[in-house]
């Protein structure tokens, strides 16, 4: 096998920008049972609308993991959270969770993270029905220069439960390179929800590679919210997400593309159970030099739903969307429909709100903060604020010429 | 308050506007009234200064200060409220997110009685004019200048295509705001809304670009409803040449 992995290390993604992982420097995983950070951080992770680091529960620094699995307030719903080296260690069913959803020989990013990242990235288990109305947050930047930070993420959503997580990737301030590689493995049991709300903010020297697989059990309910708002060097990332009988999932994802980098964002679907169905909702805006690729991919193994919907905004000359949409059916009575526009703020729009005495820069930013709003009907309110407050942001940084 | 003086409008190269003077006083009820097509609401976006019209002669006055080549956001700010006759539907944006930012910027306190007045509560959460009626587009537009606070309303047809209620709502918000002290220019080519309102200082007969006739509405008015705007011109032309 691990022959196999060292020669999937050569193997590049189909889709995105190749990077040498030569060029990039990996240190030794660390463990730290105490969740402990200092002000530079909380300053950095307010970029992702998480400078309260009260409430966060698993922090990787590089390649220093920090939790805290006895939070109290999760501490009554039994939730765990904790690195998943350490619940690899310490529970002996984690063994069959990892790398089942994500193939480790994938490609050179997922065969890297397999042979050198360490397990780190943090494990989530929720017992059978429990709804755990807290949110779980975790936070994972780059803070050196040229680092390679590699991270898995397993999440476990036992039968009938129900939870909210949380992510935040960045880089502080005057970071200029790094290559981020988070793999994530997600199981939602029957009947139950997750909803993974990730947002991320990078720099203009980093490269972004996350690998997810998401399986979603009979009954059971998968809702993301992807957001990306800062330039990177490049960000490919393409989850897959297999649905059951009944189950369902939905994603919205919202790019906001600047500077001259290159975002590669899609989302696979297989609807392999009967009546499961899928809605995977893209909002991209691009301004100054970015190359955007929006995907989706829904494929009906069987008779389901799915409907795709990818709308653009070019907000500069230089800038490029292409809406990659994949629809195929395998089975007589499946339902696929998708729908795409990428076009620019209306002239008409921008004047009439110019009229009522908006600058030029408020109205853009009033029509785009329109433009990206999501449905956030079912998430719990200190999340939608945390959400809503990125989209403002970027909102305002995108009117900004 | 407002003096327009010899203004000459295009639109893509070409003249719509010509020769256009006016001049509205303080707190003052202005009609200006004619056919489809006679430059009443080029016109108005001239005065409001939106960027699809050319202002390629004359000048526009305010309150001393030459407006003429002012960026429409600054002529807002110095209290000009345009309600569009076809306001834009902008998809993602609420009512509400343009409300806020309106109380917030012009400190309107009666917000509360004029939302209740033009029944515009029931769309707060609704997507700026997406699916709207006729009447409930006007009463929104309207309720967005009456949260201006404006010095000078210009108010384009703000009575096309609505059914009745929302003819007697409207009305009712135009008399409010002459009440609270703004001045009025409002066009109208029914002229359906003129008998609700309490006071009319001036109407003036617009066509073909030109205004053609200035007087009091009972001279005019009557004439246009019993013989048509060019007709009616002809008329008070004879009036006015002595004819």
């Amino acid at each position: 096998m691990n022959r196999e992995l060292i020669k999937a290390l050569e193997k590049p993604s189909p889709f995105g920008p190749d990077i040498d992982l030569s060029n990039y420097v990996l240190g030794e995983p660390k463990i730290h049972d105490k969740l402990e950070v200092g002000d530079d951080f909380i300053k950095a992770s307010s970029r992702v609308g998480l400078e309260d680091d009260s409430k966060l529960n698993y922090v990787q620094i590089d390649e220093s993991a920090m939790y805290d699995a006895l939070r109290e307030s999760l501490r009554k719903y039994n939730v765990r959270i904790l690195p998943l080296k350490k619940a690899l260690e310490e529970f002996t069913y984690v063994k069959d969770l990892v790398w089942r959803l994500v193939r480790p020989d994938l490609d050179k990013y997922t065969a890297a993270n397999y042979l050198y990242g360490g397990e780190l990235g943090y494990f989530i288990y929720v017992p059978p029905h429990t709804k755990v109305p807290i949110p779980i947050y975790s936070c994972l930047a780059i803070t050196t220069n040229n680092k390679l930070q590699l991270a898995h993420n397993v999440v476990y959503v036992d039968e009938g439960s129900e939870v909210q997580v949380v992510t935040g990737c960045l880089v502080p301030h005057g970071i200029k390179s790094g290559l981020h590689v988070g793999v994530s493995e997600f199981y939602v049991g029957r009947n139950a929800k997750l909803t993974f709300a990730m947002i991320h903010a990078w720099s203009e020297g980093v490269h972004v590679r996350p690998r997810t697989g998401v399986r979603v059990y009979a009954g059971g309910e998968y809702v993301s919210y992807y957001i990306i708002y800062s330039p990177v060097a490049s960000l490919q990332t393409y989850p897959t997400i297999t649905l059951d009988f009944s189950s369902k999932a939905s994603s919205s994802s919202v790019i906001a593309g600047s500077g001259e980098g290159v975002y590669d964002v899609g989302t696979k679907v297989i609807l392999e159970g009967d009546s499961s169905s899928a809605e995977l909702i893209s909002k991209v805006i691009a301004k100054d030099s970015a190359d955007i690729y929006a995907r989706s991919d829904i494929t009906a193994e069987t008779v389901g739903k799915g409907h795709v919907e990818c709308l653009g905004l070019l907000l500069s000359p230089k800038s490029k969307i292409s809406s990659i949409p994949a629809l195929t059916s395998k089975k007589p009575g499946a339902i696929l429909s998708h729908e795409a526009a990428i076009g620019v703020i209306a002239q008409e729009e921008l004047e009439y709100l110019m009229s009522k005495g908006f600058k030029e820069d408020e109205a853009k930013s009033i029509i785009i903060r329109g433009f990206i709003d999501i449905d956030m009907r079912s998430i719990p309110l200190t999340v939608k604020s945390e959400i809503n407050k990125v989209l403002d942001l970027i909102a305002r940084n995108a009117a900004t010429t | 308050m407002l003096t327009v003086k010899g203004l000459e409008v295009c639109v893509d190269g070409r003249s719509i506007v010509r020769g256009v003077d006016l001049s509205v006083g303080s707190n003052e009820l202005h009609v200006i009234i004619g056919p489809n097509g006679s430059g009443k609401s080029t016109l108005l976006a001239a005065i409001m200064g939106l960027s699809r019209v050319n202002i390629c002669g004359g000048s526009i006055i305010f309150e001393g200060s030459d407006i003429t080549h002012m960026p429409s956001y600054e002529r807002a700010k110095l209290g000009i409220a345009l309600a569009h006759q076809n306001p834009p539907s902008i998809k993602g944006v609420k009512f509400s997110e343009v409300v806020r930012n309106l109380i917030k910027r012009c400190g309107c306190s009666d917000y509360t009685i004029t939302s209740k007045m033009l029944r515009v509560d029931e769309f707060m959460q609704r997507d700026l004019f997406v699916g709207f009626s006729g009447g409930e587009r006007k009463r929104a537009e309207l309720y967005l200048v009456m949260l201006q606070n404006p010095k000078l309303a210009l108010l384009d047809e703000p009575d096309s295509g609505v059914d009745l209620e929302s003819l007697n709502l409207i009305a009712e918000a135009i008399n409010l705001l002459v009440r609270r002290g703004s001045s009025v220019v409002l066009v109208t080519h029914s002229g359906s809304i003129l008998s609700k309102l309490y006071r009319v200082n001036r109407v003036h007969l617009m066509l073909g670009g030109t205004i053609v006739y200035s007087g009091l509405a009972d001279e005019v008015i009557p004439l246009v409803f019993k013989h048509g705007f060019k007709k009616a011109a002809e008329i008070l032309g004879k009036v006015l040449s002595g004819g």
